[in-house]
């Protein structure tokens, strides 16, 4: 290398270091003349939470969902890859007492197996619950479960089934994703946040008055409004109780209202408790009895 | 009155004839992807038309004084070193422009986010991306250029990037406006999204081709003295 080519790479190296120190002067100048302040909890929970920015909270990133909570304007419970940890450290960050979180579970506003309604008419059309409630009087009740398992198609946990012509959730391998509520053409299922492992439902859909009700149905809700003198939790609307499941709370007393039910209409569902099970353990259960439709449509032939 | 023909000549050609997204076909990135919503799109314009006219004015600062051949600074180092004649710089022109533009772009989103917050939310990563808009550094190498070979001052080298940058704007506010109706239309199904949006592009593109030989014309209009039409023009037009 010639001496002039050393003075050249040298010279260079110069232009580009001084460029990088006045560049470095003016950037550094701005950062402080347009500096931003940012909240300090942003950053940490940033930190917190796992950067999958999946959008599962409703936000486009990670970093919109942590400004918006630092900034108070969401629920720190909305990461569902982050799980109850994420929660808890988001809590601490927040200085705010974590909010317990209840997974949702769906529930069946129907009780009543075939025998129970009245009124019932033989249906020989297509086997679905979609069908038979275009039909007028398949049976007397508008309001209750036909039985025919469109839910049970649309489960893919295999978690609920028609039990004696009426659908039952088997809580244990419920995931609450709702498709059963989606299908039930009757809208009789609904999806809530289960507080306990038991809780308690309404286990009847009709609105109508008491002797319609008695009418197509044994167990029917006749809406007498005992129930809701006995529990404040419980309260009308038209003529059937209902729970709202945001103010429920598992210490909540519904025993006298239970007793004084004369339909029988306040049922618990979840998963059966380890007491449950023990005092059903000298008593044989009925066998399982699928409902049989007899039709001349096969479901796999119609569908091809 | 030179000077004045010489300058609207030069942001005529940059702004509309040889638009530099229509024509020369830079800084396509930012043309295709934020031109969603006029407004974004607008304020898309102006921040690469500012960033070019910084990133201009630092250039040709640069190539005059230190990286051209002969340039008087960089000149006086290399004699105080003890070379003979001129030194040339201008090896480091890439680096040097490329290095301007992205602390001018680390500017701008600076104060566009202090100042402007819900126009930085729009840009997102298009903001950062201008560092890499190759129109800016095509602005700068034009630039260098005309100043090496001696043709431009300080007044023509910022009237490039200015009008330039106000072509980008024109350009990519009337995408935007196209696309916004286009959101509204029955777009064939296998053209929706990325295609229709080129096909757009594209005969925005043959439109401004039509700006072409515009130059040659005003250019004779501007210069009286050098204004005589061609004999075999002249002819046409005494027949006429």
């Amino acid at each position: 290398m010639t001496g002039e080519t050393m003075v050249l790479v040298g010279m260079g190296s110069g232009v580009m270091l001084l460029l990088a120190v006045a560049g470095g002067a003016v950037l550094g100048w701005a950062n402080r003349r347009f500096h931003v302040p940012v909240d300090p909890r942003v950053e940490r929970i940033n930190r917190a939470l796992p950067g999958a920015n999946c959008g599962n909270c409703g936000f486009v990133g990670c970093g919109e969902y942590a400004e918006a909570v630092a900034g108070g304007q969401t629920a720190l419970t909305l990461c569902a890859p982050g799980g109850p940890s994420v929660v808890q450290s988001l809590a601490g960050i927040m200085g705010v007492d974590a909010e317990p979180t209840w997974p949702y579970r769906v529930i069946v506003h129907c009780t009543a197996t075939t025998d129970m309604r009245l009124r019932r008419h033989p249906y020989r059309g297509e086997p679905t619950c979609t069908a038979a409630n275009l039909v007028a009087d398949v049976q007397g009740c508008t309001n209750g479960c036909l039985g025919l398992g469109d839910c049970e198609v649309a489960c893919t946990y295999d978690a609920i089934h028609v039990v004696d012509g009426v659908a039952v959730v088997d809580y244990t391998k419920c995931t609450g994703c709702g498709d059963c509520v989606d299908a039930c053409p009757r809208g009789i299922i609904s999806r809530v946040p289960f507080k306990a492992e038991r809780i308690l439902a309404v286990g009847c859909a009709n609105q109508d008055f008491g002797n319609d009700v008695k009418a197509v149905c044994t167990i029917g809700c006749i809406g007498c409004k005992a129930c809701t003198k006995l529990a404040p939790a419980l309260v009308m609307k038209g003529n059937l109780p209902v729970l709202d499941y945001d103010k429920y709370e598992a210490g909540f007393d519904f025993l006298p209202a239970i007793e004084k039910c004369p339909m029988e209409s306040l049922v618990w569902v979840g998963k059966p408790t380890a007491k449950d099970l023990e005092a059903l353990t000298d008593v044989e259960m009925p066998q399982r009895a699928d409902a049989t439709f007899d039709t001349t449509v096969d479901k796999t032939e119609w569908w091809g | 009155m030179e000077l004045f023909a010489d300058l609207l000549l030069i942001a005529v050609g940059a702004a509309l004839i040889n638009n530099f997204v229509l024509s020369y076909f830079v800084g396509i990135c930012p043309f295709l992807g934020v031109s969603r919503k006029i407004d974004t799109a607008l304020g898309m314009g102006l921040a690469v038309t500012f960033v070019i006219t910084v990133a201009g004015f630092l250039s040709w600062t640069l190539t005059e004084f230190v990286l051209r051949p002969g340039a008087p600074l960089a000149s006086a180092v290399w004699r105080m070193l003890g070379g003979e004649g001129g030194a040339d710089l201008s090896v480091l022109s890439y680096i040097a422009y490329i290095f301007v533009i992205a602390a001018s772009v680390q500017f701008v989103e600076m104060y566009v986010k202090k100042f402007f917050p819900p126009l930085y939310k729009s840009f997102g990563v298009f903001l950062p991306l201008i560092t890499t808009n190759c129109a800016i550094l095509f602005a700068c190498l034009l630039i260098m250029k005309e100043v090496v070979g001696g043709n431009w001052g300080l007044a023509e080298s910022l009237t490039l990037p200015i009008f330039g940058g106000l072509g980008f704007t024109l350009a990519i506010v009337l995408m935007a406006g196209i696309r916004v109706e286009l959101d509204l239309a029955d777009v064939p199904k296998p053209l929706r999204g990325a295609p229709i949006a080129m096909l757009t592009a594209a005969i925005l593109a043959l439109a401004f081709l039509g700006f072409t030989g515009m130059g040659a014309s005003l250019k004779q209009a501007l210069t009286p003295a050098a204004a005589e039409p061609p004999a075999a023009v002249a002819a046409v037009e005494v027949q006429r």
